[in-house]
């Protein structure tokens, strides 16, 4: 038998046991790096950059701020969109949340509801308020009057397009003076699908949109149309789907399962992800898709790929919805005036227009927009720049129970739709009838909206 | 006879053969992703070899942010919590399934509860009695809840096996003239040593990767674990940077790797081979 | 034991307090008030806790008896200890090696419409003639998640059962070798029902992992399409940290609890009747 002549092992074990605690206990408690910090002094600053150049952006300016102002020194704490919410949720809950928080207006709104975000309308000079555009304001602004956050950068939905596609098939990009509208992007879409290897099947689609969750960018884009989805009948909200609506709507299965000019690859994928298959060629246009990620196609892109931005197209108008890049002081905060300084620094001229230029945004501020960097004609910036005055903010912001909505009822029976299970009219009728129900037990509970 | 030891010998290589591509598949195309240059993973291209290999993914990986600093956070508290849940949940276990008491009862009840509560819920009572005690935002807080919260399936695992055990075992070194505690371990340790790798390897890796507390519960960069770290490369919409992350993957999965080479020969059983004639 | 205390404070506790919001209408920010059986009567009339309580049960049964055959199958593959078994061990580990969150994305390549692997492969070896949207089919997108969580947990599996195989005697193979008993009798006789602690072990505990599956699913796919793979864990986690009603996810825990524990105590029942029976026959 395999026995080990040891004299009162049973005593050692669990003193040993006992004595790895107490070491290791003492170790992480004692051991500098480890040590808990009673209390921060510094102020902390939760960013959610996640592009190369933004990254490089947002810390030098976090650290330009820290020579400047060595007694509000700020902590740049790396965020990242996917866990954010989750970050937020649980901080604000116990108390413990940074004191500077980056987020996007559609969601931040909500904590502003809950009473977690400390109204910044008192604290934002006037110089910040008639320089920074309307449409900023006007997505940070609870009905209530009170402002969750300061809007930095606006969101944008451009075009991106293959001028090499393009001059093949001869076909003209439209200008700013001279936009296209849905039609006849439309058309050229069709002329641009191709099976160039000839082998019976599409390699080269005229068109390639993120449909995976659309509800958002539908929502946006049917703006242009005159549409809103979201209508307040005698104060409350509730949702009509009339033609204005159904245009887009129609118009998107045609192109899918007509035209066949749009590649049902979209479908499970997000606009940004086609990129790659954008640049190897699969794509001659991509389809409202985010102005920041034409960071992914400076850097990434094969050499010798040219590309362009087309200006928004045209419905009844040219506006698109827009959601802005905001920062927000948290009520728990001790330190409201300091970040609200912070805030007010980064936000200024010459720090916005670095950051909205590093992450390829639009800045939020109209004389940031005058600047050189947003005019020029390279990478479609002056595109970008024109078309914020086409930014428009939907009637659903603010609506109670936006979020639920979009995952729980627009955006599965927007795939639906594009997966060519349902009829334009069927889906219409869903919506209709599943989202009125949300709305109708969202608002009968809360008089805080 | 010899010529069925080959086929029989065979099959069991084309078996383990599949099981392996399948399982290790996935981790070769990342090791492949992350020799990639930015540029080729835009390129649509899909190879195992890199067009152009490079290592520009790895210098990203290594000077941007903190990942050698979270590897070591992960690696101490991960070994730390794993030595101590083995040593507590050892003797524990034993009681387990040797003993019946209402308080043994009471504690498989729990195992269970544990296990099926959604752990995200219970996350922001935890936190604040963490932070009452001034364990939020240290490692050794981390560590402590890392420690509860693996200990009852590595109890449920280890009780499991030792109730595979025959009780004859323990019988006959008692009737040796052992003491329970003193020579019943001795004999059932090297007995179990394959269960105790076993269950020691999942606890570290699930302290290894876990995600959701190291989030919440440190707010210090400076302190953050791995897979918190590793988030920083995801980005807007879905989509992540690829180049990075794998590299950094890469890095973080070579440690997991080594433990379990190293661990490897404790699975290596047999050691109850006669050990009953006696 | 001061272990005891360690426990409660850290343990018991938070899970009291996370059973009693279940009774409560809490929402973030709002006061928390009692309602008592509110929320489960809400439970019965949601159409969304029923669907994802389906995908969980029918996910759970493919993924666990899946993972537990095939994990059983490798492991016996791997008690042959033939030459470059070493190597093999430390290979099926590769899943565990990965961390999770590459895990999620690196599938997500691989099942890529435009660039992935799969649809690569399968295009150029002709099976077939249009790329296959995996993830995001309403056709292929459950088999497809199911694949991932197989390959995910086989390597658990093969690992605890090996474990547990190791325990068994090598004198028992022999005498029955010596009867006269071909390897398929051996394995049912006795590799079977020695090995019935811990193949019980390892069943109860991954289906409850299994059910409880968050993490992977949701970086894959979200719960989609349109619902589709919605799993209950991502439903309470939608409900409590997306749209903030944290009161009605905790009930939606305490249901999932109750439920499985009569699942577990039922199936546990069995196997330890059976087990003891087995020890006298012995």
């Amino acid at each position: 038998m395999k026995l080990i002549e040891t004299p009162n092992t049973t005593r050692l074990l669990p003193a040993v046991a006992l004595l790895l605690l107490s070491v290791t206990t003492a170790y992480l408690l004692f051991s500098p790096a480890h040590r808990r910090s009673a209390q921060r002094d510094k102020m902390q600053f939760v960013c959610l950059a996640w592009q190369e150049e933004a990254l490089a952006a947002y810390k030098s300016v976090v650290s330009d701020w820290n020579k400047l102002h060595p007694e509000s020194e700020v902590e740049y704490i790396q965020g990242n969109w996917n866990s954010i919410q989750d970050y937020l949720v649980t901080g604000f809950e116990t108390g413990d949340v940074a004191d500077i928080i980056h987020y996007e207006s559609s969601a931040i709104v909500d904590f502003g509801v809950r009473g977690y975000l400390e109204d910044l309308a008192p604290l934002i000079s006037d110089e910040l308020k008639t320089d920074i555009q309307e449409v900023g304001w006007a997505s940070v602004r609870r009905p209530n009057g009170e402002f969750v956050g300061v809007p930095l950068l606006l969101e944008s939905l451009i075009i991106l397009f293959n001028r090499d596609h393009f001059a093949e098939s001869g076909i003209m990009p439209p200008s700013l003076q001279h936009p296209w509208t849905w039609d006849e992007m439309r058309n050229a879409a069709r002329a641009l699908t191709k099976d160039t290897s000839g082998d019976g099947h599409i390699d080269r689609w005229g068109a390639g949109m993120g449909l995976r969750n659309s509800s958002n960018m539908i929502l946006n884009l049917t703006i242009g149309f005159g549409g809103s989805y979201f209508r307040r009948e005698n104060g409350a909200y509730v949702l009509r789907i009339g033609d204005n609506e159904k245009k887009l709507l129609s118009l998107l299965m045609e192109m899918l399962y007509q035209d066949r000019s749009m590649s049902t690859a979209g479908l499970g994928l997000s606009g940004p992800a086609m990129i790659p298959s954008f640049c190897s060629g699969k794509y001659s246009m991509l389809v409202s898709i985010g102005s920041w990620s034409r960071q992914q196609l400076t850097q990434n892109a094969p050499k010798g790929f040219r590309w362009g931005v087309l200006p928004p197209l045209k419905a009844l108008t040219q506006q698109i919805g827009t959601s802005a890049q905001t920062l927000s002081i948290p009520k728990a905060s001790t330190r409201k005036r300091e970040a609200m300084a912070f805030i007010d620094f980064l936000a200024n001229r010459d720090n916005m227009a670095r950051v909205a230029a590093a992450d390829w945004m639009v800045p939020a501020r109209k004389s940031c927009l005058d600047l050189p960097k947003f005019q020029t004609t390279e990478d479609g910036w002056d595109v970008a720049s024109r078309s914020a005055q086409y930014l428009a903010v939907g009637e659903w912001v603010g609506a109670p129970g936006y979020i639920e909505w979009k995952s729980r009822i627009a955006n599965p029976i927007f795939q639906e739709l594009f997966a060519n299970r349902l009829a334009v009219d069927e889906a219409v009728k869903r919506i209709e009838e599943e989202s009125n129900a949300v709305l109708r037990r969202y608002q009968q509970r809360d008089q805080r909206w | 006879m010899k010529q069925k030891t080959i086929f029989a010998d065979l099959a069991t290589h084309i078996g383990l053969l599949a099981y392996v591509s399948f399982l290790a598949f996935p981790l070769v195309w990342m090791v492949s992703t992350s020799f990639k240059s930015t540029g080729e993973l835009y390129s649509g291209a899909v190879t195992i070899i890199p067009q152009i290999p490079t290592l520009e993914q790895y210098k990203t990986a290594v000077t941007e942010g903190m990942l050698l600093r979270s590897i070591w956070n992960s690696f101490t508290v991960g070994v730390l919590s794993t030595v101590i849940t083995i040593a507590i949940a050892l003797p524990s276990a034993y009681a387990l399934s040797r003993f019946r008491s209402f308080m043994n009862r009471a504690v498989l009840g729990w195992i269970l509860v544990t296990q099926i509560f959604p752990v995200i819920l219970i996350i922001i009572p935890l936190y604040l009695i963490l932070r009452s005690l001034l364990l939020s935002d240290s490692l050794t807080g981390l560590g402590v809840v890392y420690i509860v919260w693996n200990l009852p399936f590595v109890l449920w695992m280890l009780h499991g096996y030792i109730r595979t055990v025959p009780v004859e075992l323990e019988e006959a070194a008692m009737i040796d003239g052992a003491s329970r505690w003193n020579l019943v371990f001795r004999v059932l340790l090297p007995v179990l040593l394959p269960a105790i790798a076993a269950s020691a390897i999942f606890a570290f890796i699930s302290t290894w990767n876990e995600f959701f507390f190291a989030l919440v519960f440190m707010k210090t960069p400076a302190l953050g674990t791995l897979p918190v770290e590793l988030a920083r490369y995801t980005g807007m919409e879905g989509i992540a940077r690829t180049g990075p992350l794998a590299a950094s993957s890469v890095i973080a999965s070579l440690p997991s790797l080594v433990l379990f080479a190293i661990m490897r020969k404790w699975f290596a059983g047999g050691l109850l081979a006669g050990s009953m004639k006696a | 034991m001061p272990v005891v205390l360690l426990v409660v404070i850290f343990s018991v506790l938070p899970l009291l307090r996370g059973i009693y919001l279940g009774f409560t209408d809490y929402r973030l920010g709002d006061p928390i008030t009692f309602n008592g059986l509110k929320n489960y009567g809400q439970m019965l009339q949601d159409d969304f806790f029923w669907r994802s309580f389906r995908v969980g049960i029918i996910w759970t049964v493919v993924v666990t008896s899946g993972q537990i055959m095939l994990g059983l199958g490798l492991a016996l593959l791997l008690e042959r200890r033939v030459r470059f078994s070493s190597l093999y061990s430390v290979l099926i580990l590769a899943p565990w090696a990965m961390p999770p969150i590459i895990r999620a994305i690196i599938w997500r390549q691989i099942y890529d419409v435009d660039a992935g692997v799969i649809n690569a492969t399968f295009q150029s070896l002709s099976f077939l003639d249009k790329p296959v949207n995996w993830l995001s089919s309403f056709e292929y997108a459950i088999p497809a998640v199911i694949i991932v969580g197989l390959w995910g947990e086989i390597p658990k599996a093969a690992v605890f059962l090996h474990a547990g195989l190791q325990s068994i005697p090598n004198d028992l193979y022999e005498a029955g070798q010596l009867d006269g008993a071909n390897a398929f009798q051996r394995f049912r006789h006795i590799t079977l029902p020695l090995l019935r602690p811990v193949l019980a072990g390892t069943i109860s505990l991954s289906f409850i992992w299994n059910f409880n599956m968050f993490g992977m699913v949701w970086v894959l796919t979200q719960g989609g399409p349109g619902g589709l793979t919605r799993l209950p864990m991502l439903a309470a986690y939608e409900e409590a940290f997306r749209y903030g009603y944290v009161g009605y996810a905790a009930a939606i825990g305490n249901v999932m609890v109750v439920l499985i524990s009569i699942a577990m105590f039922f199936y546990l029942r069995t196997q330890m009747r059976e087990s003891t029976a087995s020890e006298i026959v012995k």
